[in-house]
């Protein structure tokens, strides 16, 4: 962590190291046109223009221009550009890290194309070298660097957990077999706090006859580093999943109904490590949809016989493209009673918890003012129960739910796979 | 120096030393922000990033400029959505198919194309200025964007609004006489020329960097772009 | 040629036979083409009858003599023809009969009779160049400004006296140059044109003659009344022009019907001339109306501005390919200079910031 003198040099550097081709060309591309903002839920839900998604990479586009552009060289040479302090990196901290769950809701909206998430990853970058990150995400990554996971999922409590999970729930959990074709990973929250989705997800798994293992070191795949914005770190982090899967020999690695975690293994951590992965990498969502297909698991249709409604996550759904497979259990499970919310699939709101705001208490209020955007999609379509494939969505939705006292149910679709099988 | 020598300075020599401004610019431009180095891409795509990449471009070039993306967000602000819109649609237009403009084009390029009457250029000419002032008003209005805006915005608007001005001006022989009205109309050209390399409204050449990004990074992650 | 200074035109007239009601009749007409009122036409036959004529010099330096071809075609007037030609003009190098040593004591002896009252015609551009155009071993602006000295007013005919015309043009070797150039304290009025249309020429020096004043000019000194508008606004194609319908090349099925011409090199929409309402060869036809574009004659540099068929929105000097190519390779390289800059600078920032991987951690991986 850098001190007290050092913060405002060292965020810059970080930000003068990450600026690639990639980057320059979408801050160059940029008008200003502002409708960005108009595709926010952050924005939407506190009309604060200082949200809107390009004025969080602001810092990032003036150092750029004042380091890389002839013209910003120029003003900076004649005293006239503004350079970037120590206060604005702090200030920066609310936009980038409360305010900005990095869904990529924007990028559409976008008449450039210019992907606003991405870049205020990396403005997240130098804000987290420079040790600006809000206190508990920090202690959070401190926590998963050290301890393993930032929950404090250290090795006797995962033991523990696990066969808690085994004896309560009547399941059967594999740790480190040999021979497995598929290693499962979970998030913290789901080891902590949604312990049925494990159990739930075994029993499909077992239902569709897949070879497969969890890992004692392999056994979290949520990653902080990514939240943080270092990408140094998330390699790092990725590392104890990917170093395990590869010793291991397994031919495919499923993440559980956890985005981020989904979203930096599948599409960010085979960049970030320069190699491409001798594995395969999927959601548990995918296994859900090729078992249904290829008619290896089957449940009960019509089961529900309420109105249920889907929220898409923006790193499973946006990100990740497994549309089709959670709305092909719903239709299964409630045929009619299953409705879409408006905007969906890709252009669906994003619950305002993801992107690490979730474990930042100084971001409370904003996400949960961000999720009234949610609410008046749900209210629409008139369900009382919303389904998701993210446990990350779902804190987000519980503890909502629960703030707004809502009458809603908060489903995950393996839950609802695994409760209703054709045995 | 008399109008009609201004007139062949601002058609000559100034014309010439601002277009290979702008080829030097814009290319300085283009290799600086490449040569930052791009990574490759490990992961496995799930639909093709290149079929992506394309399809996003010529739909966002055929379908999006009359139905947006996400209707909603549009729909919250459709100053900017709209106006945006129909002063590229008149920019198009008017610079591409009026019939003086596609001379101009053809003394550079060295071959023409057909051109559309008058009275049609002159429609997309006078909805492209206001669309443009409606742009102007909507970032003095509209809270994100006076957030937004800079000085070299506000410049970008003028120098484009000025071409457009004279050029409307001129066809309607207002103002000034058509040889002065015309050079000013040339010399904001050779202006804007000059200007492009050094702002942002050089947008349109990263565009076809951007654009094609997002589609590819979509397609790979089987969303629609 | 060489009559009394003294006489008026009236004067002149009645020894040429003419009558009284000729006379009047003629007095009428020329009302008419200054495009004064009926009600003018008694100021008219009293200027005729009081005034004494204006004597008219014309001198020729860089021409081809096609102004004053022109002008002895004029048909309308008449009359001013018949003022120019039989009443004022005493002296012009292709229409009189003296030569040589004697035609220019002559010339000597006008001026001085008539010092500050004659009208000076000028044709042709005027040479500046060293020991270019000479006459009678004097160099032709010598002579230029001789003859201005004493003029009551110059009238430049002809883009070259003008505008520099064909000997003005890029590389212009006689370093020639227009009237006004040259002349600073005298009024001049250009009637430009190549040639200028016989009528504007006519009707120009008949209203010095007649009226004895000068006309209105605009910003380039043409005749308002004859360069106000451009032959555009005027032009019986028009109509095609706004409608989009072009003739595409000469002879293609838009030129045979008639169509704008503005794709074929038109310089209509910058040329400010009469051709389109007075017509040329008794209002017969005109250039545009015959089936060629507009040069734009009547307009400053016109030889430079352009290729001839090429269109009037089109640019001069466009670069070669050899220059955008250079200009690229400049933009290339400063490119490539600047981004070996950054590529350091981003090196150092590398260096600067520190790893944040704990330190046994890095160990047990590596």
């Amino acid at each position: 962590m850098a001190t007290n003198g050092k913060i405002r040099e060292t965020a810059l550097n970080t930000y003068i190291k990450e600026v690639g081709g990639a980057v320059a060309a979408q801050l160059e591309a940029c008008t200003r046109c502002g409708i960005c903002a108009e595709a926010c839920h952050f924005y939407l839900a506190t009309g604060k223009p200082e949200y809107t998604p390009i004025w969080k990479v602001e810092l990032v586009k003036r150092l750029y221009e004042q380091r890389f552009t002839p013209l910003g060289r120029l003003k900076v040479a004649l005293g006239l550009a503004k350079p970037v302090s120590e206060a604005e990196l702090r200030e920066w901290v609310e936009y980038d890290y409360h305010a900005c769950t990095m869904c990529q809701r924007c990028s559409l909206v976008c008449p450039m194309g210019i992907q606003i998430g991405d870049l205020i990853h990396m403005a997240r970058s130098g804000l987290q070298a420079a040790g600006l990150t809000p206190e508990d995400l920090q202690q959070a990554l401190d926590n998963q660097l050290e301890i393993g996971s930032p929950l404090g999922v250290d090795d006797d409590t995962f033991d523990e957990r696990m066969e808690w999970i085994q004896e309560d729930w009547e399941v059967d959990l594999p740790i480190d077999k040999p021979g497995a074709e598929a290693l499962l990973v979970f998030s913290s929250i789901e080891i902590m706090k949604f312990p049925d989705n494990i159990a739930a997800i075994a029993k499909i798994l077992d239902a569709g006859g897949i070879r497969w293992t969890m890992s004692r070191e392999a056994r979290e795949a949520t990653n902080f580093g990514l939240y943080a914005g270092s990408d140094e770190l998330e390699t790092f982090i990725a590392q104890r999943v990917i170093g395990p899967a590869k010793r291991m020999g397994v031919k495919r690695v499923i993440v559980s109904e956890c985005g981020h975690a989904y979203d930096s293994l599948r599409f960010r951590i085979a960049s970030l490590m320069g190699e491409t992965l001798p594995f395969e990498i999927v959601h548990i969502t995918e296994v859900i949809g090729e078992l249904l297909d290829s008619g290896r698991i089957k449940i009960k249709p019509g089961v529900l016989d309420e109105k249920v409604t889907f929220h898409d996550a923006c790193k499973i759904q946006r990100r990740g493209g497994n549309f089709d497979q959670p709305r092909q259990v719903l239709k299964q499970l409630a045929g009619d009673q299953f409705v879409e919310m408006t905007p969906n699939r890709e252009e669906a709101f994003c619950c305002g918890g993801g992107g690490g705001v979730i474990a930042t208490k100084a971001a409370d209020t904003v996400r949960r003012a961000a999720f009234t955007v949610k609410i008046d999609q749900v209210q629409k379509t008139g369900a009382k129960k919303v389904a998701m494939t993210c446990s990350n969505c779902r804190l987000q939705f519980l503890d909502c739910v629960d703030h707004f006292a809502l009458d809603w149910e908060v489903l995950g679709i393996a839950q609802l796979v695994a409760d209703n099988l054709v045995k | 120096m008399n109008w009609t020598d201004a007139m062949h300075f601002v058609r000559g020599p100034l014309f010439s030393a601002a277009l290979l401004f702008f080829i030097f610019g814009m290319l300085y431009r283009l290799v600086t922000v490449i040569a930052l180095g791009w990574k490759r891409d490990h992961a496995p795509a799930k639909s093709s990033k290149v079929v992506g990449g394309v399809l996003n471009v010529l739909r966002s070039a055929i379908i999006f400029p009359f139905v947006p993306r996400i209707r909603e967000a549009a729909n919250r602000n459709p100053i900017t959505y709209l106006a945006g819109g129909i002063f590229h649609v008149g920019l198009f237009v008017v610079v591409m198919l009026g019939a003086a403009h596609v001379l101009a084009w053809e003394s550079v390029l060295g071959f023409r194309w057909p051109t559309l009457p008058l009275p049609i250029i002159d429609f997309f000419a006078a909805i492209s200025i206001i669309a443009l002032i409606v742009l102007f008003y909507n970032r003095l209005s509209n809270p994100v964007l006076r957030l937004l805006t800079r000085t070299p915005d506000y410049i970008n608007l003028l120098v484009v609004f000025l071409p457009f001005l004279t050029g409307f001006f001129m066809t309607h022989r207002l103002l000034l006489p058509y040889e002065r009205i015309y050079t000013i109309h040339v010399l904001t050209v050779d202006i804007l020329l000059i200007w492009i390399p050094l702002s942002r409204i050089s947008h349109f050449m990263f565009y076809f960097i951007t654009k094609p990004r997002h589609g590819a990074r979509f397609a790979q992650r089987g969303a629609k772009p | 040629m060489f009559q009394n200074k003294d006489d008026t035109v009236y004067e002149v007239l009645q020894k040429r036979g003419v009558s009284r009601r000729d006379f009047l009749k003629i007095a009428t007409i020329t009302t008419a083409v200054l495009g004064l009122e009926y009600t003018q036409v008694g100021r008219v036959i009293a200027q005729l009858e009081t005034k004494p004529r204006v004597p008219v010099i014309w001198l020729h330096f860089q021409d081809c003599t096609g102004c004053s071809e022109a002008i002895t075609r004029s048909f309308n007037p008449g009359l001013a023809s018949l003022i120019l030609n039989d009443v004022s003009l005493d002296y012009h190098e292709t229409l009189m009969a003296a030569a040589g040593h004697q035609a220019e004591a002559a010339k000597k002896a006008i001026m001085d009779a008539n010092a500050g009252s004659y009208v000076l015609v000028v044709e042709g551009s005027i040479p500046t160049g060293f020991g270019m155009t000479s006459i009678g071993g004097r160099a032709a602006d010598d002579i230029l400004k001789e003859a201005a000295a004493g003029a009551l007013a110059i009238i430049a005919v002809g883009n070259c006296a003008t505008f520099g015309g064909i000997p003005a043009a890029k590389p212009n070797p006689t370093n020639a140059h227009g009237v006004w150039d040259l002349v600073k304290d005298k009024p001049i009025i250009n009637v430009a044109g190549c040639p200028p249309i016989p009528e504007v020429m006519t009707n120009t020096i008949a209203h010095i003659l007649v009226l004895g004043t000068l006309p209105e000019l605009d910003a380039l000194n043409r005749p308002k009344m004859f360069y106000a508008q451009t032959v555009h606004d005027r032009c019986v194609r028009r109509g095609f022009y706004d409608a989009g319908l072009f003739a595409n090349s000469f002879g293609d099925d838009g030129y045979k019907a008639g169509y704008c011409l503005f794709k074929l090199g038109c310089k209509g929409p910058t040329t400010y001339n009469a051709c389109a309402s007075l017509k040329w060869n008794e209002g017969t036809s005109w250039p545009v109306q015959a089936g060629h574009p507009c040069l734009g004659c009547s307009e400053p540099g016109f030889w430079d501005a352009g290729g001839f068929y090429q269109g009037q929105s089109a640019l001069i000097d466009v670069p070669g390919l050899t220059a955008a190519a250079g200009a690229a390779a400049v933009g290339i390289a400063a490119g490539v200079g600047t981004a070996a800059a950054n590529a350091a600078s981003k090196h150092r920032a590398e260096q600067a910031t520190p790893s944040q991987v704990p330190a046994d951690d890095k160990e047990k991986k590596s």
